[in-house]
């Protein structure tokens, strides 16, 4: 079946701020992991442990809408507390997947649950 | 193997008998508990009920007020009540501040301004947060939630009405009434429905409210008076008797004098006639002095409904079910244990009727109705001596009795009330004007003159009389506060000090350490 978003893929702050630029008006979803080494691994565990179950019900994600993959870096970019996800996007922590431009959002072990994630996709 | 299939095929037919068939055996209800309102109360309940593992739904839908202005879950409180309410009275707050800060040193820039378009998008996304908040509570703690407007249709089933018109029916053994109440309009005044609005508009407005006519004198009109005043509009408050009925008078001048200060008009004993719209866009008021007859006009950007709070019983079909209601109130009899005159129904909250009209009473009645429902629990809510603050410009907390209601209960040979008028340290290089803030303690006469009443009036009221409410709860008296030492320097501690009683006549103001 046709997959009914889009799937963007970028790594840090700048990439992601221009992918949400270039989608205006369009209902945006993020999930924000810590960044995979060579092997595709992540040095955050519950990032590792939360993809598949946020990738599990991306199904459910609404046509037309777009899901931002985004890594934010390295762990000491991430645990400076002025890097720019937590200063400008006020995210206290990864896992994070919020939908965009809403108060929507849900952080670390809430992203293991897949009920949430689906009442995100799916709810107004 | 195809005995089998012909075994399945017969028994096809039969699901509506097996469901009917599983419900009798098993589950017999869709849901254990079914609570039709997801404000303060019902969302109370559901989750407590839902910790001892039951089956829960919660019904919450909102119908657009007349202005068309919508929200998520979460009830008035969240919505169009206490946050909204505390978070622009803040905002008025801080304007104060500023002006003080010159006082105490501060170089900033005057005369400042406030922007609307930047405070109320603030308070919107807070607010959108709280919805998110509890939908995403409501979810993990396994409570099914329902965008869906619900009615009665016997004792233990509810028609679940969707906003495309998509209706359900749902079952359960125990149901709960939390829908609240709503704004009344004085739909005799022509033109109240076309052009004014409510205090479930005011804070969602786009744009700033401009020079506002409040018509009302409850708690709801003085505060949203008073935090306009206070980000610099022009607001007036038509009163057609008295202020804040059925709080402690004296106090209620009080509040109402330093609002007069503080730069909001009033109409006193003044009737609204009717309201229109004029080519400019802006509206006509026509009042009526109800002392004298005389009519007078005013034009206004904004005029707000404050006149009173309309039970959410209309749509319920509460009549046809049997459930009795206050022909007077319209809200919703009930017992001690927040039972309706049907068995298995209850209510709670706003429109229960005697019960506060505030969200921590129906959190608590909520969650102990959960308890005595499904947890063995037998306690029942104590209404007595619930503290409250308005939060007007000048605050005014209180627990317990008014001094009008303890002459009514003791005579006023029976109580003894200590006073006092205080300065609160802050106004003083302020230079702010201090002559409303007051204390005010109403006790029995007798022994160690228990506390009936207190009373106060002054900045953080709400943080001040919170500690007093669980005094007055252990049975305090004048003894054992003259026993308590205070902390200086606070306002506070001119309670713990208090001396001077009514009885004396001697002057009441505070001098000094």
């Amino acid at each position: 079946m046709a997959r009914q978003y889009e799937e963007v893929t970028v790594r840090g702050y700048d990439e992601f701020m221009k992918a949400v630029s270039q989608r205006k008006g369009k209902d945006v979803f993020a999930y924000f992991s810590g960044s995979k080494n060579e092997q595709g691994v992540s040095w955050c565990p519950d990032c590792v442990k939360a993809e598949p179950i946020v990738r599990g019900e991306l199904g459910y994600l609404p046509p037309g809408s777009v899901f931002i993959y985004c890594q934010v870096g390295e762990r000491p970019y991430w645990k400076d507390p002025n890097n720019e996800f937590k200063k400008t996007l006020k995210l206290s922590g990864v896992p994070t997947l919020l939908r965009y431009g809403t108060p929507q959002k849900l952080v670390e072990e809430e992203c293991f649950k897949k009920d949430l994630v689906r009442m995100m996709f799916t709810e107004d | 193997m195809a005995a089998l299939c012909k075994w399945r095929h017969r028994l096809k037919p039969a699901g509506f008998f097996q469901n009917a068939v599983r419900r009798q055996l098993s589950d017999k209800y869709d849901y254990d508990l079914l609570v039709i309102g997801g404000g303060s109360g019902g969302l109370a309940c559901s989750k407590e009920a839902a910790q001892f593992g039951k089956k829960v739904a919660v019904l919450d839908y909102v119908e657009s007020s007349p202005k068309g202005t919508k929200w998520g879950l979460g009830g008035t409180c969240v919505n169009v009540g206490c946050i909204p309410k505390k978070l622009m009275h803040q905002a008025a707050l801080l304007g104060g501040a500023v002006k003080d800060a010159h006082k105490y040193g501060w170089r900033i820039p005057s005369p400042i301004t406030h922007d609307w378009l930047t405070m109320a998008p603030a308070v919107q996304d807070y607010i959108r947060s709280l919805n998110w908040g509890h939908r995403v509570q409501l979810q993990d703690k396994k409570v099914k939630y329902l965008n869906l407007k619900g009615s009665l249709m016997d004792g233990h089933t509810v028609k679940a009405v969707s906003k495309t018109g998509k209706e359900s029916v749902l079952t359960a053994g125990n149901i709960v009434i939390a829908t609240g109440g709503r704004p009344k309009y004085p739909t005799h005044i022509p033109g109240s429905l076309e052009y004014g609005i409510s205090s479930d508009d005011i804070f969602w407005l786009k744009e700033s409210p401009g020079k506002t006519l409040v018509v009302g004198a409850s708690y709801v009109a003085l505060e949203c008076a008073g935090f306009l005043t206070g980000i610099g509009l022009d607001a007036s408050v038509m009163v057609r008797s008295i202020p804040l009925r059925g709080f402690d008078q004296q106090i209620a001048c009080l509040v109402t004098d330093y609002m007069g200060s503080y730069g909001t008009k009033f109409h006193w004993k003044c009737s609204p006639s009717k309201v229109e719209k004029l080519e400019t866009g802006r509206l006509l008021v026509s009042w009526t002095d109800l002392d004298s007859g005389k009519e007078d006009q005013d034009t206004f950007d904004t005029v707000l409904w404050a006149v009173g709070r309309a039970p959410e019983t209309r749509a319920l079909n509460l009549e046809k079910v049997g459930v009795k209601m206050n022909r007077e109130t319209g809200k919703v009899c009930v017992s001690a244990d927040e039972a309706t005159s049907v068995p298995h129904i209850y209510a709670i909250g706003d429109i229960a009727d005697g019960r506060p009209e505030l969200t921590p009473t129906a959190i608590q009645a909520g969650k102990l109705l959960a308890r005595r429902l499904f947890g063995k629990s037998s306690e029942l809510m104590d209404y007595d001596c619930v503290p409250t603050t308005v939060f007007t410009p000048l605050e005014y907390g209180s627990v317990g009795l008014s001094e009008e209601e303890a002459v009514r209960r003791h005579g006023e040979d029976g109580i003894e009330v200590f006073h006092a008028f205080y300065k609160p340290l802050e106004f003083t290089v302020a230079e702010r004007d201090a002559s409303q803030c007051y204390i005010k303690m109403v006790c029995l006469r007798e022994g160690a003159r228990r506390i009936l009443g207190f009373h106060f009036t002054g900045p953080n009221a709400g943080e001040v009389t919170q500690g007093f409410a669980l005094a007055i709860k252990c049975g305090a008296t004048y003894t054992q506060l003259m026993a308590t030492v205070g902390i200086h320097p606070t306002s506070a501690e001119e309670i713990i000090k208090l001396h001077i009683t009514k009885r004396s006549g001697l002057d009441p103001t505070v001098t000094g350490c």
